[in-house]
């Protein structure tokens, strides 16, 4: 009995602490997990908590000093240019490794091995789009040029010297929880977070269903209803400049792809909007007779941010900036003598072609009069939970992957099956951390040109400041040399003409130098006019956010940092003014209409998407509503078998106010009736009314106003850890307003500077904070002041001997 | 006095390594002085549930209860006081049997 009594609780010891110290499920293991001494109460960071005085690092060259001021941004004093970047890999690690991490999981089409099957389809998609591929070569070709090889290896290094310290309860409270280990970091990682900057900015397509409404309509209707230029337009090249440049000859235009689309394919809403606003103001237009720059990127918001802010010091440098994980260097920032900052270039660089096989084998595929061989390559899968590795076979043609083959379901439904994608991604090489280098130690605009040639993908355009009184702006990046059209709709697969060939040359991307108007400035839209010698797209992102911020720019007269943070939260809608009130004549005509609510509100509003306003509830939802209501009928976005693009919101309002009459109006779903626009908007407008009161109740400024209508929300990256993310951010703006704040997506940095003769003042901030650990006080600490627009004024040390009052703590690192 | 040997010698050993090390403690210290098998496992869980409590509250504290919500949330707990009680929970249910498996190996042995 006495042995059976001991055997017996032994083994429920056992038991327990076997049971303990595995995960279940998808929960973490529990001991090690609720254990205070080594769980997730170790990542309750103590609020007093300050940097350590002194850490001993191998692999540093000389001592490096690490000053923290009182927003956790670290200031980093390197004595050579090794020890920098060791260091800043060491600090951003010591803040943000998990997230780093992640991203290179994303782009290595890794990330199933340690969240499970649920992100295998991801993982799946992201390798067809050769993301690994496009890190190799760009890790390629920053260990060729000995500069990006210095930086690259020395921030891997600091990294790993950071993970090198690390036990269980240092980990970050996602490792934790899913149950893994930081991996070594390396050149390639740093390259495959570089690629998931290219996905995001780039890898979308309209050029599907723009080929379904070209077999339906044909090339005429095309040609007017999906123009390649706006009716309404700001473009960032002012218009009348001159091109200072001969052109290479452009492709000619070959026959149309017009024909047998069919592959299977059905359609989200609309790409989500990656935009972003900077612009630059000459001296003779503000208040010191010098420059101020301004920039914010527009984003998915997400914490940990996308951004972190830093300064890094060493002989040859002192410059102060945002960076993002992973990534070494500044991005986007301002030394003593420039500043630059960032936005998409909306190019079409990411092309499907049709691909005709030989036979049902599909072991070749027709080219230039003859047959050409598909080749296979295995993509393998570890899965958590599984122990088999999972391969999925990919083919390929010369033009790139087969996204699809026929039968397998596109992870993104505006993928078409069975064509084979030419992208910038895995092409483009470039050398972004030797742009970096050269633009964070600039001088002078001669400094700024000089690192364009290093941007290849995703393109920029790149605003530019100097204190010598200098503007410029530039769409900088590789830019398929293209013929007219070439990838609006669907390309012919075996036809040579419709291949790649070149690349606009990289100086005659469109640029422009201190412009008469005393401004440049850049939102996404149409680089230039139509007298810009090649094709680099049909579509931008819409032009209300230009336009606004160039009015605004052009009657500003002495400018200060104040007048460019108002700007940034401008709130002002454009297209309301632009199509409201046409809108309001319409429902005037309707009796039903005289006293309903909706339509006083929408009647009074102030025509500013404020978070205190109903009128921008009504308005945002109604546009919405009505373009799908006159076109969703002809051009069916939501239709699974033969999706097409609906019409600009541009296009739907020149129609409105110059086509009244227009075909396109009647609904041809009741084929009874012929609708006018009349019928068309009164109807939207009352259906709208209904589903914003189903949603938002009887209205009333609590649940109506813009600002809780619209529900701002700063996810984790991880969207099953909700607990992470904030909710319910107060906030305006919207898409296509300068404070471009929708639901998910915003100005995920924001940044204002002062330059000066001798010494500059800048401004900033984004909706995060710089620790990553949730745990953290300064884990989401600017979100607050992000949301009422305001700004932080950035502590941009002379020397490691300055005093500043924001200084809090200090390293010294060690070798 | 076993209650006191068990949290300090049990932090020391889950300060210095994996968290299970505080089984080993309590098993080789109700070995050592337990004199009945209830009070052996009640001592043991008693000062593990008292270790993790405390060391939690503490750290709460000073973090002012950031994260401890935020578990919470993850693990659909109402507030931070029901997640304090878990982890005080998870560890004395183990020191507890630990405790009482220590006393019945010695009885076993004598």
């Amino acid at each position: 009995m006495k042995y059976l009594r001991a055997l017996l609780s032994l083994a429920v010891v056992t038991g327990l602490l076997f049971v303990l110290n595995r995960p279940l499920g998808p929960a973490p293991a529990l001991g090690p997990f609720f254990n205070p001494f080594s769980g997730f109460w170790q990542n309750a960071e103590n609020h007093n908590k300050s940097a350590p005085s002194q850490l001993t690092l191998a692999g540093l060259k000389n001592e490096v000093i690490v000053k923290y001021d009182d927003n956790g941004v670290p200031h980093i004093f390197a004595q050579n240019d090794e020890d920098l970047y060791f260091a800043q890999g060491y600090v951003l690690a010591q803040d943000r490794l998990w997230q780093m991490d992640f991203y290179s999981r994303v782009a290595a089409g890794r990330l199933s091995e340690v969240m499970g099957p649920l992100a295998l389809d991801f993982d799946k998609y992201n390798r067809r789009l050769q993301l690994p591929e496009g890190a190799e070569k760009i890790a390629e070709a920053l260990m060729h040029d000995p500069t990006s090889k210095m930086i690259a290896e020395s921030y891997a290094a600091g990294v790993n010297a950071y993970i090198d310290q690390l036990t269980y309860k240092d980990y970050a409270i996602e490792y934790k929880i899913l149950g893994y280990k930081p991996e070594a970091w390396s050149p390639l990682k740093t390259a495959l977070v570089e690629m998931v900057m290219r996905k995001d900015m780039n890898a979308r397509s309209d050029d599907y269903m723009m080929s379904n409404a070209l077999s339906k309509y044909g090339k005429a209707t095309i040609d007017d209803v999906f123009p390649d230029y706006p009716v309404e337009e700001s473009p960032i090249v002012p218009v009348g400049t001159k091109w200072d440049f001969v052109p290479v000859a452009v492709p000619k235009v070959p026959e149309m792809l017009q024909a047998s689309v069919n592959a299977r394919l059905s359609i989200e809403a609309e790409n989500p909007g990656i935009g972003s606003n900077n612009w630059a103001v000459h001296g003779s237009r503000t208040a010191t007779g010098l420059p101020l720059l301004s920039n914010d990127p527009h984003l998915g918001l997400s914490l940990p941010s996308i951004w972190y802010q830093m300064q890094l010091v060493s002989p040859s440098v002192n410059v102060y900036g945002v960076c993002v994980p992973g990534w070494p260097g500044i991005g986007i920032g301002f030394n003593k003598d420039i500043a630059w900052g960032m936005t998409n270039v909306g190019s079409d660089v990411f092309d499907f072609y049709q691909i005709k096989f030989k036979d049902a084998t599909r072991k070749e595929y027709q080219y230039d009069g003859g047959w050409r061989p598909v080749t296979a390559k295995i993509n393998e899968f570890k899965v958590k939970g599984s122990a088999t590795i999972l391969q999925d076979t990919v083919h390929y043609t010369h033009h790139g992957p087969i996204m699809y083959d026929e039968g397998q379901k596109p992870f993104f439904n505006d993928t078409p099956v069975g064509h084979a994608l030419t992208w910038v991604g895995p092409v483009a090489q470039g050398n972004s951390l030797k742009a970096l280098y050269l633009i964070n130690r600039g001088k002078n605009y001669e400094d700024y040109r000089a690192i364009l040639p290093f941007l290849a993908s995703p393109a920029f355009n790149v605003v530019f400041a100097s204190n010598q009184n200098d503007i410029a702006i530039t769409s900088a990046g590789h830019l398929p040399l293209k013929w007219k059209e070439q990838g609006k709709f669907i390309l012919d697969g075996s036809n040579p003409l419709h291949d790649w060939r070149a690349w606009i040359p990289v100086e005659q991307t469109p640029y422009v130098r201190n412009p008469q108007r005393g401004f440049v400035s850049s939102a996404n839209q149409f680089p230039a006019d139509l007298t810009y010698p090649y094709y680099l797209g049909w579509k931008f992102a819409p032009a209300e956010r230009g336009i606004r911020i160039n009015e605004m720019l052009a009657s500003m007269q002495k400018a200060t940092v104040d007048s460019l943070r108002l700007m940034q939260n401008d709130n002002f809608n454009v297209e309301a003014r632009r199509i409201l009130p046409d809108l309001l004549k319409i429902l005037a005509t309707d009796p039903s209409l005289k006293s309903n609510q909706g339509y006083e509100i929408l009647a009074k509003w102030n025509l500013k998407n404020d978070p205190d306003q109903m009128g921008a509830t009504i308005f945002e939802r109604w546009v919405r509503e009505l373009r799908l209501a006159i076109w969703e009928d002809d051009f069916p976005s939501q239709d699974p078998k033969k999706p097409m693009l609906l019409p600009t919101r541009d296009r739907t309002w020149a129609m409105l106010q110059k086509q009244p009459t227009a075909k396109w109006f009647d609904d041809n779903r009741t084929p009874n009736k012929v609708e006018t626009a009349n019928e068309i908007v009164i109807t939207s407008f009352k259906a709208t009314l209904d589903s914003l009161a189903a949603k938002h109740g009887p209205i009333n400024p609590a649940t109506w106003n813009w600002g809780i209508a619209k529900n701002t929300t700063i996810k984790h990256l991880v969207p099953l850890f909700s607990a992470f993310s904030r909710k319910g951010v107060y906030n305006g703006g919207g898409g296509n307003i300068v404070n471009a704040t929708k639901e998910g997506h915003g100005p995920s940095w924001r940044m204002v500077v002062e330059l000066d003769k001798s010494w500059p003042k800048a401004y900033g901030l984004y909706p995060g904070g710089q620790s990553g650990n949730p745990g953290s006080a300064l884990y989401d600490n600017m979100i607050d002041k992000w949301a009422k627009g305001e700004l932080n004024e950035l502590v941009f040390l002379k020397s490691k001997d300055e005093k500043h009052p924001k200084i809090v703590a200090e390293t010294l690192l060690k070798k | 006095m076993l209650y006191i040997l068990i949290i300090l010698l049990s932090a020391i050993a889950q300060f210095l390594g994996p968290w299970w090390l505080m089984a080993l403690v309590c098993f080789a210290l109700c070995f050592w002085k337990s004199s009945k098998a209830a009070s052996a496992f009640g001592v043991a869980f008693l000062a593990i549930t008292t270790l993790w409590i405390g060391f939690a509250t503490f750290q709460n504290i000073a973090n002012e209860g950031i994260i401890s919500q935020k578990i919470a949330d993850i693990f659909k707990l109402p507030n931070a006081f029901l997640l304090i009680t878990v982890t005080g929970l998870i560890g004395g249910i183990v020191g507890g049997f630990s405790g009482l498996a220590g006393y019945y190996c010695r009885k076993a042995l004598a």
